[in-house]
């Protein structure tokens, strides 16, 4: 008889428990809970504000914060790792708060940017600030490991060269990372579009075109689950998985 | 002043772990390093490159000490099996060290080089033979012109390797480069004008 695989057993009860609500709700969404509201022009406009939104602090991440996870991954320094994991790991509506306090009339930050007319609040900038600072997390800690697999005899031989860190860093590390930088940016871009607690805060609606009055789709499941009850949500849910599967296979594709 | 070579004097000592190296070489030209695996050669050409710090000691090249300095500061270039900028294609790659520098490409050295040590062939460096790779990264460290290359273990993957060491160290002669090379063959010692064995962290001249 076949020895029985109790780790295989294990992990396939355990992948079950992650994926059976999941694939539940696209039965449900689309079965026998289904209901038009959930897939109506609303929710349509939502995703697209959802993945513009996401794509676009990806985008930021991938700018603003390449440089910090390659610093992460080429020195020890737990005091910044322990920093730049904050926002990942506080409650999210706090990041909310804090942005709408630090873009508020109560600081002369605040004040300076309401006088040259920038708005975080229900605003697509507000909402793409919110997304970027808790997806943010998510890609340093997806490029550190890539930065630190990545050969350090290229950055050694480029500076033996003469070349600066500077000049290391944008000549030598960047060109050689376009898969790590894709495949990093994409997986803190699923992070964004999930994103609920600080972008209920900041951005419940944005009150800007061309998106005016449009939710962003987690926000939107949240309130159709409040005013229509079960099934519209539960449609609305499974379109958004349906979107965010299409991420995961592309992310997939990309990491082959 | 600028002679024939630069006169390295290094006297470094380093605890790594449970190894200790305590090792010394005052020499010019074309020195050869000996020694087995876990002897001390890589840490010792790192502490000379400016890649590790020692805990006591100096190095000195040419009487300036560039002990301090970053390693992009020293004019030390540091070749090993793996050192490349492995999305250029070779021509590029060649000039990318010199051109780094701001020195003016001279196209005639640039072929005499590419002749003289075999590059005869084109496209993207990550994609070539290790050996390949190797003569490539070792025709740019000339090319950039430093005052020393340290070759850690680049040259054993090259065929007729004998013959390159020999092409190497005319055109570093050439151009008043000093070089440093490990090597685990014995005979290649026979190239050098000088030659140190490493043992336990322990350098030896033996001529």
């Amino acid at each position: 008889m076949k020895k029985l695989n109790w780790l295989k057993l294990i992990s396939g009860l355990s992948l079950a428990l992650l994926v059976i609500p999941v694939f539940l709700l696209l039965y449900e969404g689309f079965g026998p809970l289904r209901d038009p509201i959930g897939y109506g022009y609303d929710v349509l406009r939502s995703v697209e504000l959802t993945l513009i939104s996401s794509a676009i602090a990806a985008v930021l991440s991938v700018a603003l914060f390449t440089p910090l996870a390659y610093y992460f991954a080429r020195n020890k320094n737990s005091i910044g790792e322990t920093l730049s994991d904050i926002p990942a790991s506080i409650p999210h509506p706090i990041v909310g708060v804090a942005i709408l306090v630090i873009a508020s009339p109560l600081t002369p930050f605040g004040k300076f940017l309401l006088s040259i007319g920038i708005n975080f609040f229900d605003s697509v900038l507000g909402l793409i600030i919110a997304l970027t600072i808790v997806s943010a997390p998510i890609y340093i800690k997806s490029m550190q490991p890539f930065f630190q697999s990545m050969n350090i005899a290229y950055e050694n031989y480029a500076l033996g060269l003469g070349a600066s860190k500077f000049r290391t860093f944008v000549s030598v590390v960047l060109p050689n990372s376009g898969r790590g930088i894709l495949s990093a940016s994409l997986i803190s871009m699923s992070r964004a579009m999930s994103e609920f607690g600080s972008i209920a805060i900041v951005a419940y609606y944005v009150l800007q075109q061309p998106f005016y009055g449009v939710n962003p789709a987690p926000v939107l499941i949240f309130q159709y689950y409040a005013y229509y009850g079960l099934g519209a949500a539960v449609t609305a849910s499974a379109v958004m998985i349906l979107v965010s599967i299409a991420m995961m296979v592309i992310l997939r594709l990309v990491k082959r | 002043m600028k002679g024939d070579g630069q006169l390295i004097e290094a006297e470094l000592k380093k605890k790594l772990g449970g190894f200790s190296l305590d090792a010394n070489i005052s020499d010019e030209h074309f020195i050869c390093l000996t020694g087995k695996n876990g002897s001390g050669k890589t840490t010792l050409l790192n502490l000379i490159g400016g890649i590790l710090t020692p805990d006591e000691g100096h190095v000195t090249l040419n009487s300036k000490r560039i002990t301090n300095l970053l390693v992009e500061q020293r004019q030390v270039s540091i070749v090993t099996p793996e050192s490349c900028i492995p999305h250029l294609g070779v021509d590029r790659h060649l000039v990318w060290g010199a051109k780094n520098k701001g020195l003016n490409i001279e196209h005639d050295y640039v072929r005499e080089i590419k002749k003289s040590l075999g590059i005869g062939f084109d496209g993207r460096v990550s994609k070539l033979s290790l050996g390949m790779r190797e003569r490539v990264a070792l025709a740019t460290s000339l090319i950039a012109k430093p005052e020393l290359i340290l070759i850690d273990e680049a040259l054993s993957n090259i065929d007729n390797h004998t013959d390159f060491i020999g092409a190497f160290k005319n055109l570093a002669s050439k151009a008043k480069i000093d070089v440093i090379f490990t090597t685990q063959h014995l005979e290649d010692s026979s190239q050098a004008d000088h030659h140190y064995r490493l043992e336990s962290g322990n350098s030896t001249r033996l001529f």
